[in-house]
């Protein structure tokens, strides 16, 4: 298997973990490794995607509350005159 | 719902007004139709048979109107001097309450609502930012909610403005008080779009603030705005007079400096003149919900071509029906930080002007066939009608000149223009010096108003704030020059709007520019038939006599240079070149203003390459936002969408139409779908480089 796919799964999964709002730190580095060596054990194919399924399950990921898009609905009439 | 009656009963302290109004649009009408008398006498004395045949007469009917409206502006400016000399107008609401009542009165729940339509994020989220960060300052921000709604078609555009407004609750802290809506039909444009942010929630606040894509207001302003109407509730808008700012191409700091020196003299002389039955710009003004939700519903027009379907310019309408409800408009000019931005091109302007012009035009059947509208509010309908109207009338008396001319030279003299009426021979009479004495009193009428803005800008010490007094005056025979060569451009453009929509068509001369700047084929294009036509005009006039092609130079001749014109002044090196040399300055710009200074070049909210569908595809805090706004009912198959989204993941978004696109972007599964298989996709393929591309950006944050 070409080393540049490992390493481009790699680059993946840190990229997902930075941008779900996970600060690589070498502790997450050193468990995204070990989630590519893993992966790696079962078969070069499907590589990413395999890792990238399994993503979710290493690394928890942070699901901030999100604010309310529109208040509660409060109904009320617009008027429209008889005439212009 | 309070009605006209309920608004009657609200005792109006500082009902003098009223009177006060006649009493001064008496004057002015007066003053208007003196001077027009006198202009038409002058005129009858240039023509060479004195109004004696139906041509004639028909140029002195032209030039009649277009002196009438030329006037009005002059007095208008002339009281508005006036008023400003003598420290405000007294009657105005600015003078009604002293600072300590105003700061003692309670604020009310107010809305400011942002109604947008495919404009651009970064600018529109930074003047809301900008706004609300004023509010903070204030200290009262807590009285206010903040409402992006959302008419926006394209999901790219949609997608980033639902972005923005997440990160702005974030950055603001105001999640649960901002709050973005999008309507995925556009019903009745923008008076649609706020009519229905009042059925959802116009019950929850007494007031709503209404602001354009482009606009910024003072949270100081804000506030005062809600205690003049705590303290008047006879009052249902209360109109401010934005100024224009964040210039950068030399059209929009040409426009900049006429609307921030000659803005204040007119909006003054307007404010004194309309009093208590102003008019509604749409815009930076607030609004009393409950009698707006009661009484300016805008019915569909049920006249015949133009005259049928929605009302496309609303604001004017909804002045008139509050002021038939008994509601008071009123529009205060020394209600400051108030401001919006011009369009940066003539072509940008015009296009707006293009649905403006449609817009006044339909006016037309609610000034003849809208019932109980105050007399001062058809009046301010005629005053937008003849806004547009006067190109066109501009332009026929132009024709009907020329065919003079050419009569006089090419037919033999008609000695009984009248025969019916008189037994002797009329001579026709040029008299060279009065024409150039009606000429000379024409531009005195449109040009001494801008003078005496500059004297009531020295008068009031102001000169430094505009670059001193030299580079003021300079500043303004620039502005006079490039207001010369812009108006018969903006004549013919103007002309043609309001054919197309009195016979409610489309004439396509040529493609509209919508980038930042004007190209050259562009504007060659689309300047093309005004420049053959004002040469062939010059080219017939010579032929006839040189005196006459003299007299076509003036409108003529810019016509011809529209193009270079219209591209010279798109230029943002040239603005900046002007601005360098201390050219066309404005206060906001000599001193800075926090509120203004932070959208003039506002940060990107997406920084990176991709598209915002792209972003909200692979971006995992976004998606998952999307997601959850997404739609639970579904307009296509799931079959479709699970095809469009194959392709989407094969090919990339590009090879979608704007429908397919905005299918998946409202839909949770499919944004869910694609942004699994976005991740799971090979680095060479198309959304493996974008991650890539993403992945690179984000590491540079």
């Amino acid at each position: 298997m070409p080393y540049h796919e490992v390493e481009e799964t790699l680059a993946r999964a840190l990229t997902y973990l930075r941008l779900s709002g996970i600060r690589v730190t070498p502790e997450v580095a050193r468990r995204a490794l070990r989630l590519v060596d893993s992966a790696l054990e079962e078969g070069e194919q499907r590589l990413l995607a395999r890792v990238m399924e399994r993503l979710p399950d290493t690394f928890p990921l942070p699901e901030e509350a999100l604010p309310p898009q529109t208040p509660p609905l409060h109904h009320a009439s617009v008027h429209y005159a008889d005439s212009l | 719902m309070s009605g006209a009656g309920e608004a009657e009963s609200v005792p109006d302290l500082t009902g003098r007004w009223k009177a006060v109004a006649v009493m001064r649009r008496t004057v002015l009408t007066l003053l208007v139709v003196g001077q027009t008398l006198a202009g038409v006498y002058g005129m009858l004395s240039v023509l060479p048979y004195h109004g004696g045949d139906l041509l004639e007469q028909s140029i002195l009917l032209l030039f009649a109107l277009l002196f009438a409206w030329i006037s009005v502006g002059f007095w208008t400016a002339m009281l508005g001097f006036y008023m400003r000399r003598r420290g405000g107008d007294p009657q105005s609401l600015a003078r009604r309450h002293d600072a300590a009542t105003l700061a003692a009165t309670p604020l009310a729940r107010t809305a400011l609502v942002l109604p947008i339509y495919n404009e651009p994020v970064d600018r529109t989220l930074a003047g809301l930012r900008a706004t609300v960060e004023s509010l903070r300052a204030s200290g009262q921000l807590d009285h206010f909610d903040f409402y992006i709604l959302s008419d926006s078609r394209d999901a790219d555009v949609w997608l980033a403005e639902r972005a923005g407004w997440y990160a702005l609750c974030r950055e603001l802290g105001l999640e649960g008080r901002l709050f973005y809506r999008h309507r995925p039909v556009n019903l009745n444009f923008k008076s649609g779009n706020v009519a229905d942010f009042l059925r959802r929630w116009g019950a929850d606040y007494r007031y709503m603030v209404v602001l354009d894509a482009d606009s910024v207001m003072g949270g100081d302003t804000l506030v005062r705005m809600v205690r003049h109407m705590e303290l008047a509730p006879r009052i249902g808008i209360l109109q401010s007079s934005p100024s224009l700012i964040n210039a950068r191409s030399a059209f929009a700091r040409f426009q900049q400096f006429a609307n921030r020196i000659y803005g204040p003299l007119f909006s003054t002389g307007l404010a004194a003149l309309q009093l208590g039955e102003a008019a509604y710009w749409g815009h930076n003004a607030i609004i009393r919900t409950e009698p707006f939700m009661a009484h300016c519903g805008l019915r569909r027009l049920s006249g015949f071509g133009l005259f049928k379907g929605s009302i496309m310019s609303h604001d004017f309408v909804e002045a008139a029906y509050m002021g038939r409800a008994g509601y008071q408009v009123w529009m205060e000019p020394e209600l400051h930080e108030s401001y919006e931005e011009s369009p940066p091109t003539l072509v940008d302007e015009l296009t707006r002007d293009r649905r403006w012009t449609k817009g006044n035009m339909q006016h037309i059947w609610l000034l003849f066939f809208g019932r109980r509208i105050r007399f001062a509010h058809r009046m301010a309908f005629i005053n937008g009608i003849l806004s547009y109207l006067a190109s066109p009338v501009w332009f026929v008396f132009l024709v009907l000149t020329s065919i003079e001319a050419t009569r006089l030279t090419l037919w033999p003299i008609d000695y009984f223009p009248d025969p019916q009426n008189s037994m002797f021979p009329v001579w026709p009479e040029w008299h060279p010096h009065w024409a150039v004495a009606m000429i000379l009193s024409t531009f005195f009428l449109l040009f001494f108003p801008k003078f005496l803005a500059v004297a009531d800008v020295l008068l009031s010490g102001g000169r430094r704030q505009f670059g001193g007094f030299w580079k003021l005056l300079l500043s303004v025979f620039l502005e006079l020059f490039v207001s010369m060569l812009l108006a018969p451009i903006r004549m013919l453009a103007h002309s043609r709007y309001v054919l197309e929509a009195l016979f409610n068509v489309s004439l396509h001369w040529g493609g509209q520019n919508r980038t930042d700047e004007t190209g050259w084929l562009q504007a060659l294009i689309s300047q093309a038939p005004g420049t053959l036509l004002a040469a062939g005009w010059a080219a017939l006039a010579l032929w006839l006599d040189p005196m006459f092609f003299y007299w076509s130079l003036p409108v003529a001749l810019p016509l011809i240079l529209a193009a270079p014109t219209s591209v010279l002044l798109s230029r943002v090196a040239i603005g900046r070149w002007l601005r360098e040399r201390g050219l066309l300055l404005t206060p906001e710009e000599q001193r800075l203003i926090p509120l203004v200074s932070t959208v003039a070049e506002p940060a990107p909210l997406n920084p990176t390459p991709l598209s915002a569908f792209e972003v909200a595809v692979i971006d995992p805090r976004l998606n998952r936002l999307h997601r959850a706004q997404a739609r639970h009912r579904r307009t296509v198959e799931p079959d479709t969408l699970r095809q469009w989204a194959q392709r989407c993941l094969e090919q990339g978004p590009a090879t979608l139409n704007r429908f397919q696109l905005n299918a998946l972007a409202r839909d949770a599964d499919s944004l869910a779908w694609l942004h699994r298989q976005a991740w799971r996709a090979t680095p060479d393929g198309y959304w493996g480089r974008r991650i890539g591309q993403l992945g690179v950006a984000v590491r540079g944050a």
